[in-house]
C-alpha cells in the first residue's frame, strides 16, 4: 500500500490508459519506461513497478549469506518462464548447473486462492499454468486478455527442464575468461534487444553473479572492472533488457566500492541476519521467519530527475512456509495484529505474520 | 510562483538578477553529490537557465553518464525542448557513454580519446559567431565516469579540464563539472578531487541531511561562491518542473 | 607584517649567496594563496617600476592562471602594462601546457584563435611543460630579455608550483627550483603550493628548499566527519571570509622568525591584521588547568549569536520582554519530565541557544513567580 505511493510525479502516465502493446512480461512504467519483472512480487511493488528496461541493478552481497543468489534466482527464473532470452555468468567452473536450482512458479498471481486456502494441491493449477507457455505463451496471453507479469516462486520447486535447455540461455564462467571476451558476449546477446521505438516484443535479462569474485583473474584489476561495468551500462540503456551485477563490496578498495554504486540505477543489498539473537527477536515481530535484510540504497531514475523516496528502505527476507520469499517492512515489537503488511499480500492482509503468530 | 521557488538556488549562483550576459562567464562551476542524494538535477537546472529563450546561450553537453533521450525527457518537463535547441545549434550533445581512451601512455594520441574530444569541442565553439563565445557552457557529466573512459589516469582527465579551463579564459565560456564527493572521502589525498575545488570559482555540494531522506526535502545544497565570496546553504525538494529550494524548516 | 616578506624578496640576494625564495602555500579549506601570491606580486612589480629593488624584472611563470589574469591584476594596480614589457614577461604554461593544441593544429583544420597576439609583447607560450630543463632555459632566457645580461637581477614569480609537481617528478622540480636560486642573475623567487595535493615529503622538500615559508590556515578548524550540518555550515561561512596567515623567516643568523596575521578576503583583494592577542601565545607553553577559562573560537561565536531574552531585534517587531511567565508555558508543551531542557531564546533556529543542565532534579523548573517581584520600584 505504501508502495503505490512512491512515484508523486506530477508527470507520472495514467498507466491504465498507455498502451500496453508490449510482450509478456512487460508493463509501462512512467516517463516513458517499461518495466520487468524481479521476480519477486514484493520487490516490484517496492521498486514502483519492477525493474526498467535498460537499467543496471547492482547488489551488494553479504560475505555471510547467500541472499544474492535468492534474488538472482527468482530473477532468472521469471525470465525463463516468461520466454525472455538469458545471459548468466558466475566465478563457477560450470555456470549452466546453477540453473538446475532455479524456483519454479507457484501459482498465478491474480489467482487469489493461495491466500485463502493454501494448503491445497497445487499439481493441477501447475500443470495448467505449463500449458500456458509451452511455445505460443504469447498468443494464450493475447487471448486472456491481460499480460503475465510476474509469478510467485516456489522455492521447494526446481524449474521444468523444457524451459532451461532453451536456446535462449546463455552461460559464460567468469572464472578464466578476461572481461573483454565477456564483454563481447554481453554484447552479442543484447544485439538481440534493440531498442527502437515502438513496441518490445522480447526482452533481455543478464545476470552477472559475484562480479569481483577473489577466483576470478582479473579481480585485482579494479579500473577494468569498472571499466567493464560502464560499457554494461552503456550497452544495456540502448537495449531491451536489463543487467543485474551481484558483487561483494568488501572486496573492493572503499573508493572502488562507491564507484560502483554510483554505477547502478537500482542498488541493492542484502545482510545476513544473526540467529538466535534473543535482543533482535524481541525487537522485530516475525523474527522466527527472518533469513535476512534487503536494503533499497537507490531506485533507477530514467528519464526523470525526481530521486524516489521510499517509506521505509530496509526489509526484511522471509520465506514463507519455506517456499515463497516475500519482503516485509520492519516492524518493531509489540505490534497489533494488522501491521507487518507484506507488500506481496496486500489484498488478503499480512497471512504470513499471521500464520507467523499461530506457529508459535 | 516557481520562478521565486527556485530563487534559492539561482540567488547563490547570481542567475537571479540577470540572464545576459551568462553570469557564469568565464566560470569553472563543480557540482559534488554522493550515492544518496545526486546532483544531477543542479546540471538540469544550469541547463535549464542557459537554454531559457531569452538568453542566447549555447550549451556543449558532454554525456558520459545518459543518453540523449534521458536528458530529453528532464529537459522537456523542466520546459525546454533540446531537439529543438539542438536545431537550432544552440545544444550540441556529444555521447560520449562509449568512450574508451586506449590504454597506456603511448594512448594519449591527438586522434583518440580526450585530446581529439577537446579538438571537438574547440572547433564546436570556433565555428560559432563570435559574439556568442561569451555565452557558451560546457558541461561534464560526470567526471568520474571521465576516469574511467581514461582507464584511470587521472592526470590525464586534469590535463583535459586544464585544457577545457583554458576555453574559459579564451572564450570566456563557462565550464561545469558533476562529480562524486563520496568516491573519494575514503582516500587519504584526493588529489584529482581536491583539484577541481581548486579550480573551481562556484562550488555546489549536494548532501542527504543528516536525519536522512525524506519526502519534502530531498537534501541540501552548499553553494560557495569564491568570485562574490560568498556561502550559502539551503534545503532542496526536486520536481519533475522544478527545484524547490528553501531554508530549513520553511518548506 | 606581510611587509616583511615583501621586504625582503625587495632587497633580493646578497652576492655569492642564495636568492631569498618563499614558498605560499594553502589548503582547501583556506584557498587563499593565490590572492596572496597575486598581493606579493603587485607590491614587487610597483617597486620594481619604482627603482626601489634589487631586481630589475619580473618572469611569472604561469600555470594556473592566464597570462591576462596578471596583466589584468596589474593594470588595476594602476600600472600601464603595456608600456611595461621591459619590466614583466611571462612565460604561459597555462594556454598550451602539453602541446595538446599545437598537435591538433597539425591534425586538422584547427583554428588557435586567442587573446595570445594581444599579449604577446609580454607573453610567449610553452608548450613541454614536462621537460624541466626546457623550462629552465626558458625562464633564464625570458629573464635576461628583460634585464639583459651582466650583473642586472630579476624575480621570478612561479604558480603554481603544483603543476610542475604533477608533470614531472619531485626531484627535477627541486633541481630546477634550487638552480634558479643559485643563479647569479636572480634577486628573489617566490612560488605558489596548494600542499594538500602533495604526500607531506613534497611539502616539506619545497620548504627546505625556501628561504621564507608562509602558509595559509582556516580560522576555524572543521571537525572531520560531522559534515553537512548547520554549526560546521557557519565555520564554512566565517573560513570564506578570513584566515590565519603564518610566516616562517630562516634567518641569516640561524633564527627562525615566526609570525601570524590574520587575512581577511574581500572582493577587492586581501587585507593583513594583526591577530587577536591569545593567538599569539605559544600554547605548548602554558600550563594546561582542568578547567576551561576561556572560550573557544566556536565558542565565541556561538555566544555572540545568543539572543538575549531582554534584548529586542530592532527589526520593527514589538519589543519582546521576558515576563518569567512564558518560558513556563512553553515546556509545559515539551517534556516536563526530561532534565535537560532547552531554552529555545528566540524563533530563528541556527542563531544560538542555550543549552543548561540543571544541577539535579530538586531544582525546580522555572517558576512562574516574577523574578523581578521583589524590585521596588
Amino acid at each position: 500500500m505504501a508502495a503505490a505511493k512512491t512515484r508523486t510525479s506530477t508527470f507520472s502516465r495514467n498507466l491504465s490508459t498507455a498502451p500496453p502493446s508490449h510482450g509478456p512480461g512487460l508493463k509501462c512504467g512512467p516517463n516513458g519506461t517499461v518495466f520487468l519483472s524481479s521476480g519477486i512480487p514484493d520487490l516490484d511493488k517496492i521498486l514502483g513497478g519492477g525493474f526498467p528496461l535498460g537499467s543496471l541493478v547492482m547488489v551488494m552481497e553479504d560475505a555471510e549469506a547467500p541472499h544474492h543468489m535468492l534474488l538472482l534466482r527468482n530473477f532468472m527464473a521469471q525470465g525463463l518462464v516468461l520466454g525472455q532470452h538469458l545471459l548468466y555468468s558466475s566465478p563457477a567452473r560450470d555456470p549452466r548447473g546453477f540453473l538446475g536450482t532455479l524456483p519454479s512458479p507457484a501459482a498465478s498471481k491474480d489467482d487469489k486462492s493461495r491466500e485463502r486456502d493454501p494448503d491445497q494441491e497445487k499439481g493441477l493449477r501447475i500443470a495448467w499454468q505449463y500449458k500456458k507457455y509451452f511455445g505460443e505463451n504469447q498468443l494464450d496471453g493475447q487471448r486472456d486478455g491481460k499480460h503475465e507479469y510476474s509469478n510467485e516462486f516456489d522455492l521447494r520447486k526446481p524449474l521444468e527442464r523444457h524451459f532451461i535447455n532453451g536456446p535462449r540461455i546463455d552461460c559464460v564462467s567468469i572464472q578464466d575468461s578476461d572481461l573483454s571476451t565477456l564483454r563481447d558476449r554481453c554484447a552479442t546477446f543484447l544485439s538481440q534487444f534493440p531498442r527502437n521505438d515502438g513496441s518490445i516484443s522480447c526482452a533481455g535479462r543478464i545476470a552477472i553473479q559475484s562480479f569481483c569474485a577473489p577466483q576470478c583473474a582479473y579481480s585485482n584489476m579494479e579500473w577494468d572492472m569498472l571499466s567493464f561495468i560502464r560499457s554494461l551500462k552503456s550497452m544495456v540503456r540502448s537495449s531491451n533488457s536489463v543487467a543485474i551485477v551481484t558483487f561483494p563490496p568488501s572486496l573492493l578498495s572503499p573508493s572502488f566500492c562507491k564507484r560502483w554504486q554510483h554505477m547502478a540505477d537500482t542498488l541493492l543489498s542484502v545482510k545476513a541476519i544473526q540467529d538466535e539473537d534473543k535482543e533482535l527477536a524481541q525487537l522485530l515481530t516475525g523474527y522466527q521467519d527472518m533469513v535476512g535484510f534487503l536494503n533499497v540504497h537507490k531506485v533507477a531514475r530514467i528519464n526523470t530527475q525526481v530521486p524516489v523516496i521510499l517509506e521505509a528502505t530496509t526489509f526484511s527476507i522471509k520465506l514463507q512456509k519455506r517456499r515463497y520469499l516475500v519482503l516485509e517492512c520492519l516492524n518493531q515489537a509489540p505490534v497489533d495484529g494488522s501491521s507487518g503488511t507484506s507488500y506481496g499480500t496486500s489484498g488478503g492482509c499480512s497471512s504470513s505474520s499471521k500464520t507467523g503468530n499461530l506457529d508459535f | 510562483m516557481n520562478q521565486r521557488s527556485s530563487n534559492l538556488l539561482d540567488e547563490a549562483l547570481g542567475l537571479d538578477q540577470v540572464i545576459e550576459p551568462w553570469p557564469l562567464r568565464g566560470r569553472v562551476v563543480a557540482i559534488e553529490d554522493q550515492v544518496e542524494t545526486s546532483g544531477s538535477f543542479v546540471l538540469h537546472h544550469l541547463l535549464k537557465r542557459s537554454l531559457s529563450p531569452n538568453s542566447s546561450n549555447v550549451t556543449i553537453f558532454i554525456a558520459f553518464s545518459q543518453p540523449f533521450s534521458h536528458y530529453d525527457r528532464i529537459l522537456r518537463k523542466l520546459g525546454c525542448n533540446l531537439v529543438s535547441q539542438r536545431d537550432n545549434s544552440r545544444f550540441f550533445f556529444f555521447d560520449m557513454l562509449k568512450l574508451q581512451c586506449p590504454d597506456g601512455d603511448e594512448g594519449i594520441t591527438p586522434e583518440g580519446g580526450l585530446i581529439a574530444l577537446y579538438g571537438k569541442i574547440h572547433k564546436t565553439i570556433s565555428a560559432l559567431p563570435e559574439i556568442s563565445w561569451k555565452n557558451v557552457s560546457i558541461i561534464i557529466d560526470d567526471l568520474s565516469l571521465m576516469e574511467v573512459a581514461a582507464n584511470g589516469s587521472s592526470d590525464y582527465v586534469l590535463d583535459f579540464l586544464h585544457y577545457c579551463r583554458t576555453l574559459t579564459s579564451e572564450f570566456d565560456c563557462s565550464l561545469i563539472t558533476l562529480n562524486h564527493e563520496d568516491i573519494y572521502s575514503s582516500e587519504d589525498r584526493p588529489t584529482f578531487f581536491i583539484q577541481m575545488e581548486y579550480l573551481a570559482d562556484i562550488l555546489i555540494k549536494a548532501e542527504p541531511l543528516a536525519t536522512g531522506l525524506a519526502t519534502d526535502v530531498h537534501g541540501q545544497l552548499t553553494v560557495s561562491n569564491k568570485g562574490r565570496n560568498k556561502v550559502s546553504n539551503f534545503h532542496f525538494k526536486v520536481k519533475e518542473n522544478v527545484v524547490e529550494c528553501f531554508y530549513p524548516g520553511r518548506s | 607584517m606581510a611587509e616583511s616578506i615583501y621586504r625582503a624578496l625587495r632587497d633580493g640576494a646578497l652576492e655569492g649567496e642564495l636568492a631569498p625564495a618563499l614558498t605560499i602555500k594553502d589548503s582547501v579549506a583556506s584557498p587563499f594563496a593565490l590572492q596572496v601570491f597575486s598581493h606579493v606580486i603587485s607590491q614587487l612589480f610597483s617597486s620594481i617600476l619604482a627603482g626601489k629593488s634589487q631586481s630589475r624584472g619580473l618572469v611569472v611563470v604561469s600555470f594556473s592562471r592566464s597570462p591576462s589574469f596578471y596583466l589584468d591584476l596589474l593594470k588595476n594596480k594602476g600600472t600601464d602594462v603595456a608600456s611595461s614589457n621591459k619590466q614583466i614577461q611571462i612565460l604561459d604554461c597555462y594556454s598550451d601546457p602539453l602541446g595538446w593544441k599545437d598537435q591538433l593544429a597539425g591534425s586538422r583544420n584547427f583554428t588557435a584563435l586567442s587573446n595570445e597576439a594581444m599579449v604577446s609583447s609580454n607573453a610567449i607560450v610553452f608548450r613541454e611543460v614536462k621537460h624541466m630543463d626546457k623550462l629552465y632555459n626558458s625562464i633564464i632566457e625570458l629573464g635576461k630579455g628583460l634585464v639583459g645580461g651582466g650583473k642586472i637581477r630579476f624575480s621570478i614569480a612561479i604558480d603554481s608550483a603544483d603543476e610542475m609537481l604533477r608533470h614531472a617528478p619531485v626531484s627535477s622540480v627541486a633541481r630546477l627550483l634550487s638552480n634558479l636560486r643559485s643563479h647569479d642573475q636572480i634577486s628573489s623567487i617566490f612560488w605558489l603550493l596548494h600542499s594538500d595535493l602533495h604526500e607531506a615529503r613534497v611539502t616539506a622538500v619545497l620548504e627546505y628548499l625556501s628561504s621564507i615559508v608562509a602558509s595559509l590556515e582556516p580560522s576555524h578548524q572543521l571537525a572531520n566527519g560531522q559534515r553537512g550540518d548547520l554549526e560546521n555550515f557557519s565555520l564554512i561561512k566565517h573560513n570564506s571570509k578570513k584566515g590565519k596567515f603564518h610566516v616562517r623567516f630562516k634567518k641569516r643568523n640561524g633564527r627562525v622568525r615566526v609570525m601570524s596575521e590574520e587575512v581577511h578576503i574581500e572582493q577587492s583583494g586581501i587585507n593583513f591584521a594583526s591577530l587577536p592577542s591569545e593567538g599569539a601565545i605559544n600554547q605548548g607553553l602554558v600550563p594546561k588547568v582542568q578547567f576551561s577559562l576561556q572560550l573557544s573560537e566556536k565558542e565565541r561565536i556561538d555566544k555572540a549569536n545568543v539572543v538575549l531574552p531582554f534584548e529586542h531585534q530592532g527589526n520593527g517587531k514589538p519589543i519582546q520582554i521576558y515576563d518569567g511567565r512564558r518560558s513556563l508555558v512553553d515546556s509545559k508543551h515539551e517534556r516536563p519530565v526530561s532534565a535537560v531542557e532547552n531554552v529555545q531564546t528566540n524563533e530563528n533556529c541556527g542563531s544560538g541557544e542555550i543549552i543548561y543542565y540543571r544541577d539535579s532534579d530538586d531544582e525546580m523548573p522555572d517558576s512562574d513567580e516574577d523574578p523581578d517581584d521583589d524590585l521596588d520600584i
